[in-house]
């Protein structure tokens, strides 16, 4: 694959720039999903977040992205709370690609592509600076240039999530939020995907990705953060975390781990569904 | 520049349209006429035909149109389905009972358009609260806003037997609307709705266009999906009790011309200039036809596009169940 952007070095962003969550809580009526969650967000790293269903990993993405509000606690952008923020000036510094987003009718991948730019525009200015520039470099990054004409609609799915990584790449964020980007993918077009998200953390930019695959999350992040009812038990290094005590207690799964004969990663063997942990 | 070639197109065909309303007929002010009148030289049968016959009611036709076609516009922009509509939910029979209730019942209490406004702010609010979702299902805003609407007419009915009797040409003004005998001061009301309310469409449009994302990736955008929807519905109540304050409860232009604009764009999205001169064209074409001698003569203009948007509306839902069984 091309280069995200050599043009680029890692650390165009500013330096003090900075994406934290303080004791976060999200809930849906009763139910709440974050209950006190702390998080720093590694800058400059692609970090997977894994845990198992309903343990709130989207919501977590949702709340950082300000789609979702906090109940109590803060998300702080360079220390300063999202609430704070205007949502323009978000959206110029986090991206998020929801995990079922909706192809609009009739859109051609060229127009969908372009909706990144949206926090770049105003209503006053409907084209922003570096528009063109901006557009042509992400169907580029994502080698989806001849497809620009044709309409969404009739891409096969691993094309599709291209486009939809390419919207956001033009949208320019040093923060890129990625929910499960590569579930419904085979297994050529899941590469395809992670490498991109290694990429756009070649160029500078700060990834993080809720991933299923605790292999692939092994295998491509740097960091890995693991979450469980709401909260995050443990993070740091894949080889570090990920070992047959978490995978237990996290999943409720009995496994054996060995190490990647080919990425020395750690590489999980399911055994037995642990029926005497609580899930 | 497909889009822009169609526009001049639309504002041509309302000129012609406009140009036959006037021409038309016995008292006809044919385009040397107008050319006097430009000149200041027009006969006071011209004069009487343009200032308070035919002209009025071309303006009210052109401006009522435009309201139509806009909220239309934002509503299904909003709702993310061709039916969510201010006519289909209950907007325009709930502007048209509001107007009968404060006009017929408490005369002299407040000045009509106000009462369009309340009685469409009713309608909402009931179809916001009987939902159970607020508006975020828009199956279920159409489902509850085909029942309002229902309960509208119903209520509008009664107000006028009780307050009318046996005036049915006034009966039809406030359940089908009509365009006849209109004058300057309605020309002036409608104008000034377009005017205030018309930069602020604008103003929203920018975010507006990011809503056929979904509410999450608008908002991710900078696009604030739930404030966006909210304004949107408000400017289309706004516009939608303008115009029905002006001619009564026109239906199915507003649910009718952004389809039309969007078939003769041949794009996808809101389009809201064009949605705006669809509607007017609809209303001049229907408000023509009425005008002429024969069976259609003096029909209140709101049947007519009741009549033709009945067609419509049929053809979009059987084109939808056809698509969804595919």
């Amino acid at each position: 694959m091309p280069d995200v952007g050599t043009d680029r070095a890692a650390g165009r962003w500013g330096e003090d720039s900075s994406l934290a969550l303080r004791a976060v809580e999200v809930g849906y009526g009763e139910r709440m999903v974050l209950q006190g969650l702390d998080l720093e967000v590694p800058r400059g790293r692609f970090t997977a977040v894994i845990g198992p269903n309903g343990c709130g990993k989207s919501t977590m993405l949702r709340t950082v992205a300000r789609t979702l509000r906090p109940r109590a606690g803060e998300v702080l952008l360079d220390g300063r709370p999202l609430g704070s923020w205007r949502s323009r000036e978000i959206a110029r510094r986090i991206a998020l690609l929801p995990q079922d987003p909706v192809v609009p009718e009739g859109i051609t991948v060229r127009a969908l592509v372009a909706r990144g730019r949206h926090p770049h525009r105003s209503a006053l200015r409907p084209r922003g600076p570096g528009d063109d520039e901006a557009i042509s470099r992400a169907l580029h990054a994502t080698e989806v240039d001849d497809l620009a004409e044709l309409p969404v609609a009739g891409l096969s799915g691993g094309q599709r999530q291209r486009v939809w990584i390419a919207m956001i790449l033009a949208q320019d964020t040093e923060y890129v939020l990625l929910d499960e980007p590569t579930s419904f993918l085979d297994a050529a077009h899941q590469i395809d995907v992670l490498r991109l998200c290694q990429e756009m953390r070649a160029e500078g930019r700060t990834v993080l990705a809720v991933l299923h695959d605790l292999d692939q999350a092994a295998r491509t992040a740097d960091h890995l953060v693991v979450m469980r009812g709401g909260r995050i038990v443990a993070s740091g290094a894949p080889g570090e975390v990920l070992d047959e005590e978490l995978v237990r207690d996290v999943f409720s799964l009995r496994s054996r781990i060995i190490v990647d004969p080919v990425h020395g990663t750690p590489m999980v063997i399911p055994l037995s569904r642990d029926r005497g942990a609580s899930a | 520049m497909r889009s822009r070639l169609v526009l001049v197109v639309l504002l041509a065909a309302i000129l012609v349209a406009a140009l036959a309303t006037l021409a038309a007929g016995r008292l006809g002010v044919g385009p040397a006429d107008l050319l006097d009148a430009a000149r200041g030289q027009a006969s006071t049968r011209t004069l009487f035909v343009l200032e308070r016959l035919r002209g009025p009611r071309l303006l009210v036709a052109v401006g009522v149109g435009a309201a139509f076609g806009i909220a239309g516009s934002l509503f299904q922009t909003v709702t993310r389905n061709p039916l969510g509509s201010p006519d289909v939910i209950g907007l325009g029979a709930g502007a048209g009972a509001g107007m009968a209730m404060t006009t017929l019942l408490a005369p002299g209490s407040v000045p009509a358009p106000v009462g369009a406004v309340l009685g469409a702010g009713a309608a909402i609010a009931l179809v916001h609260l009987s939902t159970g979702l607020g508006f975020a299902s828009p199956a279920r805003v159409i489902i509850t806003g085909i029942g309002v609407s229902a309960m509208a007419l119903a209520l509008t009915q009664y107000v006028v037997a009780v307050a009318l009797r046996d005036a049915s040409s006034q009966l039809a003004g406030y359940l089908v609307g009509s365009l006849n005998s209109r004058g300057p001061e309605h020309v002036a009301t409608i104008a000034l709705a377009l005017l205030l309310l018309c930069p602020l469409v604008a103003l929203l449009a920018h975010d507006l266009r990011q809503m056929d994302l979904g509410d999450q990736l608008a908002d991710a955008l900078g696009a604030r999906a739930v404030r966006t929807r909210s304004l949107a519905i408000l400017l289309a109540v706004l516009l939608s009790a303008a115009a029905v304050s002006v001619s009564g409860p026109i239906s199915f232009v507003a649910l009718a011309a952004p389809h039309i604009a969007r078939r003769v764009l041949a794009a996808p999205g809101p389009h809201l200039t064009a949605s705006a001169l669809v509607g007017a064209l609809m209303m001049v074409l229907a408000d023509l036809l009425v005008q002429q001698e024969g069976p259609l003569e003096n029909l209140p203009v709101g049947v007519i596009t009741a009549a033709v948007g009945g067609v419509y509306l049929g053809y979009l839902l059987i084109h939808a169940w056809r698509r969804a069984d595919a």
